[in-house]
Formats: structure tokens, C-alpha cells, sequence
């Protein structure tokens, strides 16, 4: 069964600050969702993994510069002297 | 002039405008004015660029006016699910979480339709990026069947399929990591293709599950699902995942007009069929009674069909959704509303306090797949669930490709109920993602399926999937063609 | 003695190359106004794939085989994730090998003088952005460095003693530096996090130490102060800890946060890269010479003596001077080599060798260095003088021959002034002379005091010669 402690830390790994109701609704779903999971318990581990997409070397991106026209940040709000502005990290 | 210029396929809007039979200004007033009457009911929109399009439209009218050349898709009026960028329009995911958001760059699919002289006439709704089955989870509200709008449209492009088939565009575009495509498409009677995985660059689409996702074509023909595959596939140097055999071998920079990379033929002779069994005995009577009356139609000709079994399918439902999980929890990482999102101001918050505030802004159903793919990546569970889910995937794809040595296509049930009313199953989310069983083994195998209407039960859409070996597109449309013209049940909805 | 216990885990960019890791942004993101060598990818927006450099994978095998590395047939990214503000999706593309080995490079060892550190792996990864925390009210965030290619070095702890680190260091660095994949001299371009343990105890890490010049001070500072809690028999706890640079002391970081869950997974959005035989026999057919290989041909080719040839193969810069000034005037290697590590690296500002070039501010160059060997071998000037006119070369790069001309034109020969000089030096130098009296060759030292009198304008064979005489006639 999975407690609402554990819900909040996943939550917290999340950055995601649940209120109680979140919290007491998400452990019941939850649980009924990792439950049926569980089936996955009958997989043998020792089968191969799925094959991934494959690529050489030479067809991955050469090293060349191309600057972007624009600002990707355009759109952000909060800005100073160029910089974005984030929360205080303390 | 016909008035009902919205009525047509994209085929015929093509050609249309190109032997000057009609105006693309002249189609696409007609489109923005069934919109504008249309769209109050069905919610297919979240956003439409009236300016943008009627511009594209005058510019078209006067390059073939000048005898100039045009792309193969000159004036076909384009809707766009809202997760995939355009440079220059919102571009939100139905979440508060990017409210306002204009990107910066367009998605390759974008570049490739402009390319082609389509005409965009605005974003489509959805589930909240992408994660639902009915366009329920969309800040915008749901968008509404147009075969009854009491009836939800699926998802989680239910914006893409409804505008279809309210003939509120000729084609859109959606994308499908779970059969987010096709369950819309079967629920609004349209025709949705899943491509083969790295078929379509992914590049400007917000992911949701890279590992699964796919952009893909809706339409009201498979013709038309054909023109527009030929204008988004191919090799990308923007998504390194994007495949470099097969199609690409055909180069793409060729007029699409000219040379197709895939034609439409009708072939059932000699088709070699199998019917997934667990698929179509685990679906709803009135479902499964449509698709094997459609069987029974195709049949006749010279096709063979049978039963055949899965049975890895057992473990599609609890890959898929632990897959999806995951790796959504860490895409979705990157909403801290510092770079973009909502208006907010960090100032005076410390930071963990401020990313756990903001970051409470996704919709619910968001939450709990964070939550839970947090949860199967966790160091005590990675083992037990997310590895388990790797290793149940392959075997799937195992399955499928050994089936593919026996049958040129597999068939079942797009989904495995009718559309159903507003409310059902919100509550309970188990059963939600219960209803994904039918179309979550194309994505997990990377292998093309497409959707396509087979029938009416109750005055509500049956869809039929056809999947194909992977690369195998082709044999997917000479197929689903071919059923297409036996069916022959092409109507629209009276809205 | 307790026994220490040292690992490290070195960051190093890859600066060498013209693009970031996943985008075409510019790599050199130094001196550009914030957030001014961004792109939608690199600044984490909606909907961006990262588009892995193939010269980054090229780079990072180079250095996995120069650090002994084993280099895998098949190489994958993984997404390590955890939230801070420096990351702009909230996860780092990193390489991780607890499901199979992935990474670019494991199981190396390095030899450094008689000892020897193994290698536990070699990763690719991108760097976050920078932040700057500019008032107690909010963060200010660049995002210019963000998505630089890193290579991260981790060893096994196999180090005893924090000079075994430094040498180490000046290893890796002059790998670096020969491989041609980064310019260490650059600020911030390298960083090391490193960590302790006294025997049987737990582990202490301390990252981000921001050059290899601190980290011996950093390493010395922690083992006294875990030593010393040992000794009082307070418990070291596993913790990490942050290096003040400062105070030259390390800190306990801040709040314990919640420990970190890193939820690794393969990376979807960039396929397995399959290196190969071809891939990784091409790549050691283009390998510059590496400093062992160096060492080995000074050795033999220009018969140097063992230490003179590793302080030259140390330092890339120092290594290449000596080459070209041999290449310049070829008949006396050891010569050069001698004047370049005994003479010449006496005028390199200490701090120089950290940070910026190990020549900047001086104007010497190999045809001056050559020149000079040159003039002493003919016999041209004595060593005296040499040294005198490589003082004045540094500063403002003039040829020898010119400066010597000028020195000439000014010299004092005349030998009533030279004697004043000279019987003043013997007067305030007793016990210079008396040597002097016993060894002729103390009779240098002298004409030393007798030059630095003038100004260095008498003229050094007349004033040696009056030397003599007057030491010869002295009782
Ligand atoms: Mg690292
Ligand atoms: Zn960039």
C-alpha cells in the first residue's frame, strides 16, 4: 500500500507541493494504478532490452556554429540587465 | 462558386485551387466563417489565426495567378494540435502551465507544411500535454463529439479529429504516443495514421513520452492521410531519432505533387490478415460486431483473413503506462515558470519553495503521471517496474514482428468501447487508461497503425486499426484504402 | 600514520571544440553579454531534441584512450534528474553505467612519476548555466555556458597524499592540453570535486573546487581537520562539503537537503552511438603525440635528463618552446632545455602557470631563446651576461645580439673607474675576497657585485681581469 508520506516525498522529488485532499486521492489512485503494474512482476528480467535507434558517429551533428536569430527568452517576464531572474537559492 | 467549399477532402481543395475551379481566399473565408458558426459547440479550437491564414491565402491566389509554382498542399487549410510549435502562434498544450507561450522556432512538421503552401488556420485542443484519452484534462474544456456533442471525442487529439470532422479544416495534425491519434479519429469517424516511429521528426513537438510519440495525419480519406504523410515524413537532422533508410532513399526535397513516396493503390489481393483475437473478444458487443461485419466485407474479395493470438498483449497496458510515465515525469521537469510559463514572480522565494508552488499549476491528471513515473524511476523501484516495463516492451515487439512473418496486416478495434458520455470515467483513472488497450502495442512495437471508420452503432463512430510491420506504410494505406472503398460509409455529421 | 584515502572527479570542457554539446551555439561563451549565446535548446524550451556533436564523441574517446580507458562498442546517454535553477530542463544529459557499461571510457589507470591512479570512468555530459546571486531577494541566471560539452574524469580513491593529487593533475592537465580538446588555462574550464576518508572512515566530499591549484590546499586543509577529529575522537560524518576560496577552508554546505533521487534512465531523444573498430582505429591513427610518448622522444632524441624532460612535458606550452627553439638552432638541446626549465621558468609569475598563459606578459620568443644559446656556444658572452640579457628580452622582446650591441655601446672600459668600482666591492665584501683567494671560480661573484655596482656597464672581461690581477697580488 502506498502511504501518503510517500506520495508527499515523490511529490517533493516532483516539485510539487500536493494539499491533503491531492494527497489522500493520489495514494488511493495511485495505488490501484501501481497494483495493476504489478503484473509486470511475471516479466523475466533476463530478456533483452528493446532496441533502441542506432546511429554511427558520422551521422550525428558536425561540429559547426550556427547562431540562433532571436531570443529563445523573449517571451520571459522577469529579466535584469539581460538576465533571467530566479528564485533566491537560501 | 460552391458553397460548401468546407465540405471538400483535401484532395479536392488541392486541385480545386490549382485548376482555378475556386480561390484559396474563397475556400478559406468559408472555412473561417464555419469555424466562427461551428466551433462554439465543438471547442476543436483553442486558437485560430484568422490574419495568418487569410494572408497565406492571398499570397497563394497570386503566385498561381502569376503562374508561379505552388506546393502540393497550395490552400488546404491545416489545424494543428496545440502541442507542437509554431513559430509565432501560441503554442500552449492546453496547460496553464505555458499559458502564453509563443515559440521562438517552428516544429520540422510546421517548416514542411509552409513549405508546402498549407495553410494554417489554427491550434487545436487536447488533454493536457497530451495525457488523456478524451480531451477532458484541457484548460480550455473539453471539445465535444460533433456526432453528439453530449459525447466526448476521445484523445488526446480530440481537437484535431473533431475539426475534421465537424469540416472545420480539411486535415490536422495530432500526435499519438498511446493512440492519442486514433482513438479521436475512431471516436469522430475520420481517418488517423500512427507512423512508423522515426517516421516523422519529432523535432518541435512537446514531448510527452519521446520513446512512444509520433505526429500524425488526420483526414477524412485515406488519400488525404496519404498527401499529408508525403509532406511531414522523413529524415530530420533535427531529431537524431529520425530513421535514415527506407523512405529517405527517396529524396525529399522532390515536389510532392510529382513524386509521391507513397501511392495510393487499392490492394487486397492475396492479403494476408490477422484479426487479434484478445482485441476484438475484449472489446464491447456493439463494437465488435461492426468490425466483424467489415471483415465479412473484406473477406469476399480476395483477401484471407484469420484469427490469430497475441499474448503479450497481457502486458501492453503496464509497459506502456510506466514507459509513458517516466519519461513524461522528467520531460515535464522543465515547467519552473523561470524561463516561460503563467505570469509569476519569483522574487523573494526560496527556490524549492518556488518550483513546488508553481509547478502545482499542472492539471491533475499531469500530477499523477509525474508522480507515478517519479515513482517507477525511484531508486527502490527502478528494477521492479521501469526495467520490467523495458524488457515487457521488447518481448511485445518480439510478438509482433513474428506476426508480421505470418500476416501482411494485424487488425482489431481502434477502441474498445463507443464514445461515451461526459463525466464517465474521469473519476476513476484505472479505467481511463483501460480503454488505451487497443492502440498503446503500435507505439510500444514503433509500428505504423492506422484508423480508419468501418461503422455506426447506436448513431456512434466504430473505428477499425489496421497495423503493418514497421516501414511498412505503404501496405498500410494499399489496405486501409482498399477497406475503405468496400466499406464506403463517408458521411458527416449533421451539427 | 593513518592512511588517507583520495578520489577525484575532474570536469573539464571540452573548449576545443566550435559548438555545444547538443545545439550549434557557440562554445565560447566568455565575455558575451547574458544569455546572448543561447538557442531554444540549449535554453530548454518546449519541444527541442538534443542534437549530440560528433566531434564532442571524437574528443571524449581521445581522451578515454590517452587516460588507458577501454572505449565500448556502443555508447548511450542517460538523463540524471534533478531540479536547480542553473538547469534549464530540470535534468542533465549525463552518461551513467549501473545498467551496462555506456560510457565513453571505463577502467584507465595513469601513470605519474612512480606511482600510479586507476580511472573509474569517462562520461560526456553538458554543463548547466552560471548563476549570480545578486541579492538576498532573487538569482540571476545565465544561460551562455549552459550545454558546453564536459568531459567528467572520475577516479578510483587511490591517492595517499595531496602531491600525488597535484601531480596527477598536472598530468591530466597537459594530456589535455597535447590531445588539443580544451584550453585548461581557460577560467572555469576545469573543476574538481574531490573526495576524503581516513582509513575505515566515512567519506567526505568537497565539490567544486574551482582550479587545480586549490585543490592540494583544499585536500590539506581536510585532512588536518578530519585528522584532528579523530584524534579528539568526534565522528566524521559522510557529508559534503563546499571549498571557500577565500578563507582557503572547507564548509559544511548549507541546510541537509532531502537526498537526492536521480531517477536515471536512457536518454529517448538520442539514439546508442555505435563507436566500432573503424570508428575507434581511425581515431588513434589521428592521435597527437601524448606527453609520455613526448618524454620518451626528448629523452632519446635530444638526450635530456630525465627531469628536465618531464618539467618540459608537464607544461604543453613549455614543451612546444623548447621544440621550436631546437627546431630554430639545433646544435645544443640541452643547453636550451636547461636555460628554458632553470633560467627562463624563474621569470614566470608563479600565479601564471594557473591561470592564463605561462608567457603571457613576457615577449620572449624561440628565435631570442635560440639566438642566445647560439652566442653562448660561439662563445660570444659568458652566462653572466646571458642571464642579464634574457632579463632584458622578457620584458621587451629585443633580439640578444641587439641588446648585447646596446650594452657594448655603454659599456665602461675604462680601467681607472673599473678599479674604483673594484676596490670599493673589496672593501665591503672581507669574506668574498678571502673565498675568492681560495677558489678562483668565487672570483664570479665578485665581478657580480661589481657589475651590479655599475649598472652593469663595466665591461665584464676587463673588470674579471683586474679581479684576478688584484686577488693575485693580495696577501
Ligand atoms: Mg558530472
Ligand atoms: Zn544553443
Amino acid at each position: 500500500m502506498i502511504s501518503k508520506d510517500e506520495i508527499r516525498h515523490l511529490g517533493w522529488l516532483s516539485r510539487l507541493e500536493l494539499t491533503d485532499s491531492e494527497l489522500d486521492r493520489y495514494a488511493t489512485q495511485i495505488d490501484e494504478i501501481i497494483s495493476y503494474f504489478d503484473k509486470l512482476d511475471n516479466v523475466s528480467l533476463t530478456g533483452s532490452d528493446p532496441a533502441r535507434s542506432i546511429k554511427k558517429v558520422s551521422e550525428l551533428r558536425n561540429d559547426n556554429i550556427h547562431v540562433f536569430e532571436g531570443d529563445p527568452l523573449e517571451f520571459s517576464k522577469n529579466r535584469k540587465d539581460g538576465f533571467v531572474k530566479g528564485p533566491r537559492m537560501v | 462558386m460552391p458553397n460548401h467549399l468546407y465540405r471538400l477532402t483535401a484532395d479536392q481543395v488541392a486541385s480545386g485551387i490549382k485548376n482555378r475551379d475556386f480561390s484559396a481566399q474563397e475556400y478559406i473565408s468559408q472555412i473561417l466563417e464555419r469555424i466562427e458558426k461551428i466551433d462554439l459547440k465543438i471547442n476543436a479550437f483553442v486558437a485560430v489565426d484568422k490574419q495568418g491564414a487569410a494572408e497565406k491565402a492571398r499570397s497563394i491566389d497570386k503566385r498561381i495567378h502569376d503562374g508561379e509554382h505552388t506546393g502540393g498542399l497550395a490552400g488546404v487549410a491545416l489545424g494543428i494540435k496545440d502541442n507542437i510549435c509554431t513559430k509565432g502562434l501560441k503554442t500552449t498544450c492546453a496547460s496553464k502551465m505555458l499559458e502564453g507561450y509563443v515559440p521562438p522556432y517552428d516544429a520540422t512538421v510546421i517548416k514542411k507544411l509552409k513549405e508546402n503552401d498549407a495553410i494554417i488556420v489554427g491550434k487545436l485542443n487536447l488533454d493536457e500535454f497530451a495525457m488523456g484519452s478524451t480531451t477532458e484534462y484541457s484548460k480550455y474544456g473539453p471539445t465535444r463529439n460533433p456526432w453528439n456533442i453530449n459525447y466526448v471525442a476521445g484523445g488526446s487529439s480530440g481537437g484535431s479529429a473533431a475539426s475534421v470532422a465537424a469540416l472545420e479544416c480539411a486535415m490536422s495534425l495530432g500526435s499519438d504516443t498511446g493512440g492519442s491519434v486514433r482513438c479521436p479519429a475512431s471516436f469522430c469517424s475520420v481517418v488517423g495514421l500512427k507512423p512508423t516511429y522515426g517516421c516523422v521528426s519529432r523535432s518541435g513537438l512537446i514531448s510527452y513520452s519521446n520513446s512512444l510519440e509520433q505526429i500524425g495525419p488526420v483526414g477524412k480519406t485515406v488519400s488525404d492521410v496519404v498527401m499529408l504523410m508525403n509532406a511531414i515524413a522523413g529524415t530530420d537532422e533535427n531529431d537524431q531519432t529520425t530513421r535514415t533508410t527506407a523512405i529517405e532513399t527517396i529524396p525529399n526535397t522532390m515536389s510532392l505533387d510529382r513524386i509521391p513516396k507513397y501511392r495510393l493503390h487499392q490492394n487486397n489481393r492475396n492479403i494476408r490478415v490477422g484479426l487479434v483475437k484478445e482485441l476484438v473478444e475484449g472489446a464491447d458487443p456493439a463494437v465488435s460486431k461492426c468490425i466483424y461485419s467489415a471483415v465479412d466485407l473484406f473477406s469476399r474479395s480476395d483477401c484471407k483473413c484469420e484469427d490469430t493470438s497475441m499474448k503479450s498483449i497481457e502486458y501492453a497496458l503496464a509497459s506502456y503506462y510506466t514507459i509513458a510515465m517516466a519519461e513524461a515525469s522528467s520531460n515535464l521537469a522543465r515547467y519552473d515558470n523561470i524561463r516561460y510559463g503563467f505570469d509569476s514572480n519569483p522574487e523573494e522565494y526560496e527556490w524549492n519553495t518556488y518550483f513546488a508552488k508553481v509547478r502545482n499549476n499542472f492539471g491533475e491528471e499531469v500530477k499523477r503521471r509525474i508522480i507515478i513515473g517519479s515513482y517507477v524511476l525511484s531508486a527502490g523501484y527502478y528494477g521492479k517496474y521501469y526495467l520490467k516495463a523495458q524488457k515487457a516492451r521488447e518481448m511485445i515487439k518480439q510478438e509482433v514482428k513474428s506476426l508480421f512473418e505470418k500476416y501482411d496486416v494485424l487488425i482489431a478495434p481502434t477502441m474498445p468501447i463507443l464514445p461515451f458520455k461526459f463525466g464517465e470515467k474521469i473519476d476513476d483513472p484505472l479505467k481511463m487508461y483501460q480503454i488505451d488497450i487497443d492502440t498503446v502495442v503500435a507505439n510500444l512495437a514503433g509500428i505504423p497503425a492506422i484508423s480508419i471508420p468501418v461503422g455506426f452503432s447506436d448513431c456512434l463512430p466504430v473505428g477499425l486499426q489496421i497495423m503493418a510491420n514497421e516501414m511498412e506504410e505503404q501496405t498500410l494505406f494499399d489496405v486501409a484504402s482498399s477497406f475503405e472503398s468496400i466499406v464506403d460509409i463517408h458521411k458527416s455529421p449533421e451539427i | 600514520m593513518v592512511e588517507v584515502k583520495i578520489g577525484l572527479e575532474i570536469h573539464c570542457q571540452l573548449t576545443g571544440l566550435q559548438s555545444k554539446l547538443f545545439c550549434s551555439c557557440q562554445c565560447d561563451y566568455r565575455g558575451k553579454a547574458p544569455n546572448t549565446n543561447i538557442c531554444p535548446i540549449c535554453s530548454g524550451l518546449p519541444g527541442t531534441l538534443p542534437l549530440l556533436n560528433q566531434r564532442a564523441v571524437d574528443f571524449a574517446s581521445m581522451i578515454s584512450l590517452a587516460l588507458g580507458c577501454k572505449v565500448p562498442d556502443k555508447v548511450m546517454f542517460y538523463r540524471k534528474n534533478y531540479f536547480y535553477p542553473d538547469l534549464p530542463k530540470n535534468f542533465q544529459i549525463t552518461q551513467y553505467n549501473a545498467y551496462g557499461i555506456t560510457s565513453i571510457g571505463v577502467e584507465g589507470r595513469v601513470d605519474y612519476g612512480i606511482k600510479s591512479t586507476k580511472i573509474r570512468r569517462v562520461q560526456l555530459e553538458e554543463d548547466p548555466g552560471r548563476l549570480i546571486y545578486d541579492t538576498s531577494f532573487y538569482t540571476l541566471i545565465d544561460y551562455n555556458r549552459a550545454g558546453v560539452s564536459l568531459v567528467e574524469i572520475v577516479t578510483e580513491p587511490d591517492f595517499a597524499e595531496p602531491k600525488d593529487v597535484r601531480m596527477f593533475l598536472n598530468k591530466i592537465t597537459s594530456i589535455i592540453e597535447h590531445l588539443g580538446v580544451g584550453d585548461t588555462k581557460l577560467d572555469g574550464s576545469v573543476r574538481c570535486d574531490v573526495n576524503v576518508s581516513l582509513e575505515g572512515g566515512k567519506r567526505v566530499e568537497i565539490k567544486n573546487v574551482g582550479s587545480f591549484r586549490d585543490v592540494e590546499k583544499a585536500l590539506g586543509y581536510e585532512i588536518t581537520r578530519q585528522k584532528t577529529m579523530s584524534v579528539r575522537d568526534i565522528e566524521i560524518k559522510s557529508e559534503t562539503r563546499h571549498w571557500d576560496e577565500a578563507r582557503k577552508v572547507t564548509k559544511q554546505s548549507r541546510a541537509k537537503e532531502e537526498e537526492e533521487d536521480y531517477r536515471y534512465f536512457p536518454e529517448p531523444d538520442i539514439p546508442t552511438i555505435v563507436l566500432g573498430n573503424e570508428f575507434l582505429s581511425s581515431l588513434k591513427a589521428k592521435m597527437p603525440e601524448l606527453p609520455d610518448e613526448r618524454k620518451i622522444r626528448f629523452l632519446r632524441e635530444y638526450e635530456l635528463s630525465d627531469h628536465v624532460a618531464q618539467v618540459l612535458i608537464d607544461n604543453k606550452e613549455l614543451a612546444d618552446f623548447f621544440e621550436s627553439t631546437v627546431k630554430i638552432y639545433s646544435s645544443s638541446p640541452n643547453e636550451i632545455a636547461n636555460w628554458i626549465v632553470s633560467d627562463l621558468l624563474g621569470f614566470i609569475d608563479d600565479s601564471k602557470r594557473e591561470e592564463g598563459s605561462l608567457f603571457s606578459g613576457l615577449r620572449i620568443e624561440a628565435k631570442h631563446m635560440a639566438e642566445l644559446v647560439k652566442m653562448i656556444d660561439q662563445n660570444i658572452i659568458n652566462r653572466n651576461i646571458a642571464k642579464m640579457i634574457l632579463g632584458q628580452i622578457t620584458k621587451t622582446g629585443e633580439m640578444p645580439s641587439y641588446v648585447l650591441d646596446k650594452m657594448n655601446a655603454s659599456l665602461i672600459d675604462s680601467k681607472a673607474i673599473i678599479s674604483e668600482a673594484i676596490e670599493s666591492i673589496f672593501n665591503s665584501e672581507k669574506s668574498a675576497v678571502r673565498d675568492a683567494k681560495q677558489n678562483p671560480n668565487a672570483a664570479n661573484f665578485l665581478l657580480g657585485k661589481v657589475m651590479q655596482l655599475t649598472g652593469g656597464r663595466a665591461d665584464p672581461k676587463i673588470a674579471l681581469n683586474l679581479i684576478k690581477t688584484k686577488l693575485a697580488v693580495l696577501e
